[in-house]
């Protein structure tokens, strides 16, 4: 396989990897750092590419150990994951202050559910995949995806539920 | 669509039993302008979700530069070790094998032409074995175009 038809075949599926990365590392940088790790690691492994039923639950895969990882090495550091690259809504009417605000409110929540929760979540409800793809992907069986689901969003809901009585109080 | 199947789905939703197509649903629905307003606080869930879904990867893809010249040139050593060995150790043999003291100069002769015969024979014999190193060439331009 040379590099022209590699391409082509991880370009459906290299947003969704940098994606998946951003929602578990947080940090744009290091979720692009990722992204091109695991491109570049799936490279190397390139002749041993027709083996697998899905490249991209592959892919997958190698994403998420990859952050795993690297989330593991910054938990023994004791760094403390800085997010600062929310978007910036200045210009915008009032209205829409609001909604960015719930909207990154809702991302806060997200990263506050155990990682494993917060990737099925991207999964299902961000990348539209379904069970039986996220489960190939993170090696689970399908019910267990299905239990981790309802629960991350039944979390999200309580979370934002909490805020809104809070809201009014 | 009507805020009490919503409400439905919305249940199931947060059960996990929704199909794609119901959260498809759900999501058209929260990212309408006629949400109900005791729903509202779903709408920034899933406005989220679809926002999310947006974002790119705009760095280019970068990768090593291909390796083929590197597999040539290690086909290329091997093949030159291979040549160096048959002509060692064939080489090795025919001293043996051959003395240089013959009383008779007709016997002399005779063994010379034996010898060189026996030589050009064995050349051909290695030259012919080197046509498996072209296998190597053949492998790798399969493998790397």
């Amino acid at each position: 396989m040379d590099q022209h038809s590699f391409i082509k075949l991880v370009n459906p599926f290299k947003d969704k990897i940098y994606r998946v990365a951003k929602r578990l590392l947080v940090s744009q940088d290091e979720a692009q750092d990722a992204t091109q790790e695991v491109l570049l690691r799936l490279w190397t492994k390139r002749s041993k590419i027709k083996e697998y039923r899905s490249v991209e639950a592959f892919a997958m895969t190698m994403t998420k150990n990859y952050c795993y990882d690297k989330l593991k090495a910054k938990g023994s550091n004791n760094l403390k994951i800085v997010h600062n690259n929310y978007e910036d809504h200045s210009g915008n009417t009032s209205k829409h202050i609001e909604v960015a605000d719930e909207v990154a409110w809702v991302y806060k929540l997200m990263e506050d559910l155990p990682e494993q929760q917060r990737l099925i979540v991207q999964m299902r409800d961000v990348e539209q995949m379904d069970n039986a793809e996220i489960a190939v992907a993170l090696q689970m069986n399908e019910t267990a995806v299905r239990v981790a689901l309802s629960r991350a969003r039944k979390k999200l809901r309580e979370e934002l539920i909490k805020k809104r009585n809070y809201g009014i109080s | 669509m009507e805020s009490h199947n919503i409400e439905k789905l919305l249940e199931d939703y947060f059960e996990g039993s929704t199909t794609l197509q119901q959260e498809a649903q759900l999501r058209d629905y929260f990212m309408g302008d006629n949400v109900a307003p005791h729903l509202k606080e779903y709408e920034s869930m899933f406005t989220a979700f679809a926002v999310a879904s947006e974002e790119t990867y705009d760095r280019p893809i970068v990768l090593p530069k291909q390796q083929k010249p590197r597999y040539r040139f290690m086909a290329s050593a091997a093949a030159a070790v291979i040549v160096g060995l048959v002509i060692w150790t064939q080489g090795t043999q025919v001293d043996n094998r051959i003395s240089t003291n013959y009383e008779n100069e007709e016997v002399a002769i005779l063994k010379t032409k034996q010898a060189l015969g026996m030589m050009s024979q064995m050349i051909n014999n290695s030259t012919t074995q080197l046509d498996v190193v072209e296998e190597f060439d053949k492998a790798s331009s399969t493998l790397f175009k």
